[in-house]
């Protein structure tokens, strides 16, 4: 309801009430709004109404500063939309001079510009202008024309009012603007964040502790430039790749993106690395931003047998740890991808046998820490040295905490490969007995069965047979003493890699210490199962039992390098 | 027990089967117990299957006891499982091993 129609009755009531009352509505209009446009035209209509103008409009300083728009009229002509040149006119000195301007009568004032008027055909008269100022600066004006009522001149009255509200129209001005500043940022963080979340949904999958390969990737800001990347490519192998894209921000992102959904795609195609990396350099010569480049290193790992094949694109050599501590960089000459089309690049290979092979890119050696040096190749290698005893999870958070200290300057991506020789042991028999040497045959068997199906040849078959049939024999006689009622039980697993034996009882622990292999030399009976144990297999052990009762000795036999399958 | 026989002045002991920590103690005996006759030892393996340590310490104590009443001892038909047990054990070349009852010396 128009609270001017209510309180302009036929002359009567408080003149000053109805000021203070119009300045209220005005006021809370433009507290309230949000559309600046809307809210500018409703608030000149309304100042005109009750300042009883026959025109008004309100005019604001474009961005450019140059010139001056008016942005919402009343009265018989609309000039919506009209533009001059700052400083120029009535209202243009209003802006400059940050004053109110009353002109009574235009006919006197050299400043007025009769321009408007004779192409609109209104006839100015009279003129009160005042600036809208904000945090010190003039944005812009509001002017009424031709007071209607009495000699069709504006007073003081009217000059107190137009100032007040001046200063309302203002504060809107400001408001609207924060909102739609807001909006924006708003706007960009959403689509930031669902950037984000699409590159979190083409990392892999986290793996378990079983995984031969654990990576991290840690954006320096909300997108990121580095990708890391591995799944299943049959037959017990895992393709992997890491890459860097030049440049920062939503480009760099987006080419990210695509390169390792290419790298995945061709990768699952089985495609081997050097033809990969040929294929994908060529597709992003062809189709990615000028200026822009990747570099990567891809491949394919066997955690089972531990062989290891990968192709470099200029990017930073990998690092491998070896099982003796000692540290090898396997650098490559080729470019990185999307700057030479043709390029051919080589496979390189090893097996990695115990030891830990690092993919990573700058963001890791670059890396600082609070005390702002940067991490180097040195510091890197210092780090996994001191976390070598950790498993791969642990080690590789450890890295990343260490440069986390200071605030990320450029994106993180680290990435390890380690054999996995335990993983995956499958039971493949299960023997309980008594501790009576007739038994033994039984067992001969079990062992016998377990060798050839695991592939192995017959000379190695034997060896097995009698190296656990003399585990058998001592746990008998020596850690049951002869006691036929003793239990046993043999466990016999498997993985690709190795063929394992598990001999627990539950007699009182044996100190392994005074397991002694007998000197050979020495001829006397008995003594041969223990030499005949650690010679045959390739590894053999005494467990921790559970619950702390009894003995496990624990004998494993390689499968490859005794030409098993 | 084992089968014996005589090839000219030698006794032949048959060991059979698995010689294990199950029958061993047997084989053993049957050694001692053929060179307590006085005479040379032939001991023929070519019916073992299986030989485990015990097996193999019950013939090293043939070899000696034949040593300390100087009687002679070998091994005869040695099949290829049990001589890589001996190999392993380094005591191929201690014995005395002749392919074959005929082969050892009249």
């Amino acid at each position: 309801m128009d609270l001017i129609q209510q309180l302009l009755p036929v002359g009567e009531g408080d003149a000053e009430e109805r000021r203070l009352l119009l300045l209220a509505e005005i006021s809370q209009a433009f507290a309230g709004a949000l559309d600046l446009d809307i809210t500018l035209r409703n608030a000149v209509e309304k100042v005109c109404a009750y300042m009883d103008s026959e025109a008004g409009s309100i005019f604001i300083l474009d961005d450019s500063g140059q010139s001056l728009v008016c942005r919402g009229c009343a009265g018989p002509v609309d000039i919506t939309g009209l533009a001059i040149p700052a400083g120029r006119g009535i209202v243009g000195r209003s802006v400059r001079d940050n004053v109110v301007v009353m002109v009574r009568d235009v006919r006197e004032d050299p400043d007025f510009s009769g321009a408007v008027d004779a192409k609109t055909g209104f006839v100015t008269r009279s003129i009160l202008c005042a600036p809208l100022s904000l945090q010190g600066r003039t944005i812009g004006a509001i002017e009424v024309i031709n007071k209607r009522e009495g000699d069709h001149l504006f007073g003081p009255l009217d000059r107190t009012m137009l100032q007040v509200l001046a200063s309302a129209a203002a504060l809107a001005v400001h408001n609207a603007r924060m909102a739609i500043g807001l909006v924006e940022q708003e706007r960009i963080r959403r689509e930031l964040d669902l950037a984000r979340d699409l590159q979190r949904s083409l990392l892999p999958a986290e793996c378990d502790e079983d995984c031969a390969i654990t990576g991290v990737n840690l954006p320096a800001r909300e997108v990121s430039g580095d990708f890391f990347d591995h799944f299943e490519c049959g037959e017990g192998r895992t393709c992997f790749s890491l890459g860097d894209v030049s440049g920062k921000g939503m480009n760099a992102a987006l080419l990210m993106a695509k390169t390792s959904s290419l790298l995945r795609c061709l990768g699952k195609m089985g495609m081997r690395p050097g033809e990969l990396l040929t294929r994908v350099n060529n597709e992003l010569c062809d189709s990615a931003t000028r200026g822009m480049f990747v570099t990567a290193v891809t491949g394919i790992f066997n955690s089972a047998t531990g062989e290891l094949i990968w192709a470099n694109a200029g990017h930073q050599p990998p690092l491998l740890r070896g099982r003796d501590g000692q540290y090898r960089e396997y650098a490559a000459a080729a470019p990185p991808l999307g700057i030479l089309p043709g390029v051919e690049y080589e496979e390189q290979r090893l097996f990695l046998d115990e030891g830990s092979f690092y993919l990573f890119t700058d963001g890791v050696t670059e890396g600082r820490d609070f005390k702002g040096g940067m991490l180097e190749l040195e510091g890197f290698t210092g780090l996994l040295d001191q976390n070598a005893a950790r498993p791969a999870r642990e080690r590789i958070d450890a890295v990343v905490k260490h440069i986390q200290q200071a605030p990320l300057h450029d994106d993180i991506t680290l990435m390890v490969l380690e054999s996995r020789p335990h993983a995956g042991l499958k039971l493949l028999d299960k023997l309980r007995f008594v501790a009576d040497p007739a038994q033994l045959k039984r067992v001969r068997a079990a062992v016998r069965a377990a060798a050839q199906a695991s592939g192995f040849a017959e000379e190695v078959t034997e060896h097995l047979i009698l190296a656990v049939n003399e585990a058998c024999m001592n746990v008998i006689q020596h850690a049951y003493k002869g006691d036929a009622a003793g239990e046993i039980v043999l466990e016999i697993l498997n993985n690709p890699q190795r063929l394992v034996f598990r001999l627990k009882d539950y007699a009182p622990p044996v100190n392994p210490a005074m397991i002694k292999s007998r000197d050979l030399d020495d001829i006397r009976p008995g003594g041969l199962g223990v030499h005949f144990i650690t010679t045959l297999m390739d590894e053999h052990r005494y467990l921790p039992h559970s619950g702390g009762i009894g003995n496990v000795l624990e004998m494993v036999k390689y499968k490859t390098a005794n030409g098993a399958a | 027990m084992y089968d014996v026989t005589t090839s000219g002045r030698y006794d032949v002991v048959y060991l059979k089967g698995d010689v294990d920590l199950s029958c061993s103690p047997k084989a053993r005996e049957s050694l001692l117990a053929q060179l307590s006759t006085g005479r040379p030892l032939l001991v023929d393996l070519s019916g073992v299957t299986y030989m485990d340590s015990s097996g193999v310490a019950s013939l090293v104590e043939g070899l000696q006891t034949a040593k300390k009443k100087g009687l002679s001892f070998a091994l005869v038909a040695v099949s290829k499982p049990v001589m890589s047990v001996l190999a392993l054990a380094r005591l191929d070349k201690v014995f005395t091993i002749y392919p074959s009852a005929q082969d050892a010396p009249a």
